[in-house]
C-alpha cells in the first residue's frame, strides 16, 4: 500500500466547489495506492468535459486527448506498452455521446484498458445540456421543453458488446468505489467502471438524495458470470438500482492474443530491421 | 409599429436572425464558445413549429441538417473549431449534393482544443479548404450585432439560392458581444426560397442545366424522384464515370461562384475616397480597425477600412483595385494571418502589405492597429 499523497498534484481544480468529482478523485488515488501503481507506472487517457480533468489533478502521465476520442488513444498505448497501467477516463457526454462509437468498438477488442465513466446524466462543461443518460423530461438548456428520449443503459450496452468487465459505483460512496475501481484496474481486459455522480450545479433532478434512495449493493451471493442476469441487473434503473460488479468474463486481452507482443511490450522490442531486409529481399 | 431594440449578443442576434429567415430544423451539439445558439434556437424553434435536436456529436448535427435540407427544412447547425473540424467531411458532401443549409462557426483560438473561451479568426482558410477536394465556397462575417442578424437572414438566402451550405463565420468576441440592435420588421428584409420544380415528374431532373443558380429543385418526397450521393454525378443525381459528365459537374461547381462574383462580393468601406493607408479587416478585428481609421483621420493621418462582410469568394477585384490607390495596405486579423495571403495574392501593383496580428486570445486593440498605422505613415 503505497501513500496515497503521492498522487497529489499541484494544479488548482476548476470544479464547482461541492463537485463529486473530488470524490472520484480521492478514489482513483486510493485505489492506486491499494494496488502499489507508483504514479510513472500509470498513463491516463482522457477526453474534454469536467470529468476528463480528473487526471490533471492526479500526479500521473496524462494525454489529455479530444472530445469522445478516449479509447483509440488508450488502445494505441496499451499496445505500444502494455507494461503501463492505461485508465480511460471521461463523462457520459464524452464516453457515450461524442465516443458511443469508440466505446462499442473497444470494448469488443478487449484491451487491457480500465474506463472510468463520471456519470451525471448532463454535461457540466458546456453548462447543462442534455446527456445520453439524461432521464425522459428532465429540463436543460437544450431540452427546454424536457427531453423526449430515452436514457441509454451503458452498462446493458457494455454487456452486449462483449465487455469483459461491467461495473456500476457511486461517487456518495468513494470506499467502494475505490475498491470497485482497483478490482477493475485488476482484471487484465477492457473494464468499465459507470461512475453514478450528482451534478450540484447543472442536474436538479438526479441529487445526491435521489441516487442515495435508490442505489443498492448487489447481494454476495450474485453470479456477474451470468450473462442474462447480468443484462436484467444492468436495466435495473428507477426505484432500485444496483451497485457493484454487474458481469464479469474471462477474456483473453487484445495484447495478449498479438503474437508480436508474446516477447513483451512493443517498445521495448529491438525494431527489426534484419527481418524488414529479409522481407524486402524477397521481392528483388 | 413602434421600433424593437433589443440588447442582444451575437450569438442571440444569428439565432434571431434565423428564425427571421425561417429556419425550421436545427441540429447540433453543444460546445463553447457558440452553445447560446442551439440553447436558443431549442426554445424558439418548438414554439414556432420548429424542430431542434441535440445530436451525440457534431458530426450527426451536419448529418441531420443535410438529411432535413433534403427534405425541405430550411436547416442550421452551430458550432465552434473542433465541432467545425469534425463537419468537414459532410460539409464537402453538401457542396457536391448541392444541399443548402446554414453553418455557423463561432470560432476560438485553436489550433485544437486550444482556448475555448477565447476567440480567434483563424479558421478562415479551413472554411475555404478544410473539406478535401475542390468546392464552392460562401461565407460571411459579421462585425456587429446587426451584421449576426442580417448575415444570418443572408446565409441561408445564399444557401437557397445556390443551394450549397453557406458558413457563417462568427468569433467568440462577437459571439459574446452585447449591443444594441433595431430588430427588423417582418418583410423588411428580403428572404429567397428557392422555386420548385412545375415540370411533369417524369420530365424532373435534380441538376438540370441552369438549375445550379435560383433555379427550381425539389424537396425529396415530394413527388419527384431523384438520387442524392457524394460520387460524381449525372444530372439525375446518378454516379457516373463519364468524362464529359464528371467535367460538367466540376465546372458547375465551380460556375456557381466565378460567374456570380459580382452578386456575391460584399464589403464596406470608410474612408477610401483619399486614403493613403488603408486596413483590410473583418469581423471583430474590423471593430478595432474602424476606431484605429477614425483615431489616424483625428491625427490627420488618410486612413480607411476596406471591410469585406463576404470573405469567400474574396473580393480579388476590389481589392487590387483600392491596392493601386493606397500607399499600403495593414492586414488586421486575430490569427497568424490568413487573410494577408489572399490580398498578397491579388496584389498587382508593388503596394506595400503589412500583416497586424494577434493571436494570444485576446481582441485585436485599436492601439496596436493605430501603431502599426504611424509606423506605416513615416
Amino acid at each position: 500500500m503505497l501513500d496515497v499523497n503521492i498522487y497529489k498534484s499541484e494544479d488548482q481544480s476548476a470544479w464547482c466547489p461541492g463537485c463529486y468529482n473530488f470524490a472520484i478523485l480521492k478514489a482513483v488515488r486510493q485505489a492506486l495506492a491499494s494496488l502499489d501503481i507508483a504514479p510513472h507506472q500509470v498513463m491516463f487517457s482522457s477526453g474534454i468535459g469536467q470529468a476528463p480533468k480528473l487526471p490533471h489533478y492526479l500526479k500521473c502521465n496524462l494525454f489529455n486527448g479530444l472530445h469522445g476520442r478516449t479509447l483509440p488513444v488508450a488502445t494505441g498505448i496499451k499496445l505500444a506498452n502494455h507494461g503501463l497501467q492505461v485508465i480511460a477516463e471521461g463523462g457520459d457526454g464524452d464516453g457515450y455521446a461524442e465516443g458511443g462509437n469508440h466505446f462499442v468498438h473497444a470494448m469488443r477488442r478487449n484491451p487491457g484498458i480500465t474506463y472510468l465513466v463520471h456519470d451525471n446524466q448532463i454535461y457540466g462543461l458546456t453548462k447543462g445540456q442534455t446527456s445520453p443518460t439524461s432521464e425522459k423530461g428532465l429540463v436543460t438548456g437544450t431540452t427546454p421543453f424536457g427531453n423526449y428520449n430515452a436514457p441509454e443503459h451503458p452498462l446493458a450496452l457494455a454487456i452486449a458488446a462483449e465487455c469483459s468487465f461491467a461495473a456500476r459505483g457511486f461517487a456518495g460512496d468513494s470506499d467502494h468505489l475505490a475498491e470497485l475501481i482497483a478490482q477493475a484496474i485488476k482484471h487484465p481486459g477492457f473494464a468499465l467502471v459507470d461512475i453514478l455522480q450528482p451534478c450540484v450545479t447543472f442536474n436538479k433532478l438526479n441529487t445526491f438524495q435521489w441516487y442515495k434512495d435508490r442505489v443498492y449493493q448487489l447481494e454476495p451471493e450474485y453470479d456477474p458470470a451470468d450473462r442474462q442476469k447480468a443484462f436484467a441487473r444492468a436495466l435495473e434503473w428507477g426505484e432500485r438500482i444496483p451497485l457493484g460488479i454487474i458481469y464479469k468474463k474471462d477474456r483473453l486481452p487484445l495484447e495478449n492474443l498479438l503474437p508480436q507482443l508474446k516477447p513483451g511490450p512493443l517498445i521495448k522490442q529491438s525494431i527489426g530491421m534484419e527481418k524488414r531486409k529479409e522481407l524486402a529481399g524477397q521481392f528483388r | 409599429m413602434s421600433k424593437q431594440i433589443k440588447l442582444w449578443q451575437g450569438n442571440e442576434a444569428c439565432a434571431e436572425g434565423a428564425m427571421y429567415a425561417g429556419c425550421d430544423f436545427f441540429g447540433g451539439y453543444p460546445i463553447t464558445p457558440s452553445t447560446e445558439v442551439a440553447e436558443i434556437l431549442a426554445s424558439l424553434l418548438p414554439k414556432a413549429g420548429g424542430k431542434f435536436i441535440q445530436m451525440e456529436d457534431e458530426i450527426a448535427g451536419i448529418g441531420t441538417i443535410l438529411g432535413a435540407a433534403a427534405a425541405g427544412a430550411k436547416s442550421m447547425t452551430s458550432t465552434s473549431g473542433p465541432g467545425f473540424s469534425l463537419m468537414m467531411e459532410l460539409l464537402g458532401y453538401g457542396c457536391m449534393a448541392e444541399i443548402p443549409c446554414v453553418i455557423v462557426n463561432v470560432q476560438r483560438a485553436g489550433p485544437s482544443t486550444g482556448l475555448p473561451t477565447k476567440g480567434a479568426q483563424a479558421d478562415v482558410m479551413q472554411t475555404r479548404w478544410g473539406t478535401h477536394g475542390d468546392h464552392p465556397t460562401i461565407a460571411l462575417c459579421p462585425s456587429s450585432i446587426e451584421e449576426s442578424f442580417k448575415l444570418t437572414v443572408k446565409a441561408f438566402n445564399l444557401a437557397e439560392k445556390f443551394r450549397m451550405p453557406v458558413i457563417l463565420l462568427l468569433d467568440e468576441f462577437i459571439g459574446h458581444m452585447r449591443e444594441k440592435m433595431e430588430v427588423p420588421r417582418p418583410g423588411e428584409l428580403e428572404i429567397y426560397n428557392h422555386p420548385r420544380p412545375k415540370v411533369d415528374p417524369k420530365e424532373y431532373q435534380h441538376y438540370a442545366d441552369g438549375s445550379s443558380v435560383g433555379g427550381p429543385y425539389a424537396a425529396m418526397g415530394s413527388g419527384y424522384r431523384f438520387n442524392i450521393t457524394g460520387l460524381t454525378h449525372d444530372k439525375h443525381g446518378f454516379p457516373t464515370a463519364r468524362l464529359d459528365e464528371i467535367q460538367w459537374k466540376m465546372d458547375r461547381l465551380r460556375d456557381k461562384i466565378d460567374r456570380h462574383l459580382a452578386e456575391l462580393t460584399e464589403v464596406e468601406e470608410e474612408f477610401l475616397d483619399d486614403a493613403e493607408i488603408v486596413i483590410f479587416s473583418y469581423g471583430a478585428a474590423a471593430r478595432s480597425s474602424q476606431q484605429a481609421v477614425r483615431q489616424s483621420r483625428a491625427k490627420g493621418i488618410k486612413a480607411g477600412l476596406l471591410r469585406p462582410t463576404t470573405i469567400w469568394p474574396f473580393p480579388d477585384r476590389i481589392v487590387t483595385d483600392v491596392l493601386k490607390k493606397c500607399r499600403t495596405m495593414l492586414v488586421a486579423e486575430i490569427s497568424q494571418g490568413q487573410l494577408v495571403y489572399e490580398v498578397e495574392r491579388c496584389n498587382k501593383s508593388s503596394t506595400p502589405v503589412v500583416p497586424v496580428l494577434r493571436y494570444d486570445g485576446e481582441m485585436i486593440t485599436p492601439a496596436q492597429i493605430l501603431k502599426a498605422v504611424e509606423e506605416a505613415q513615416k
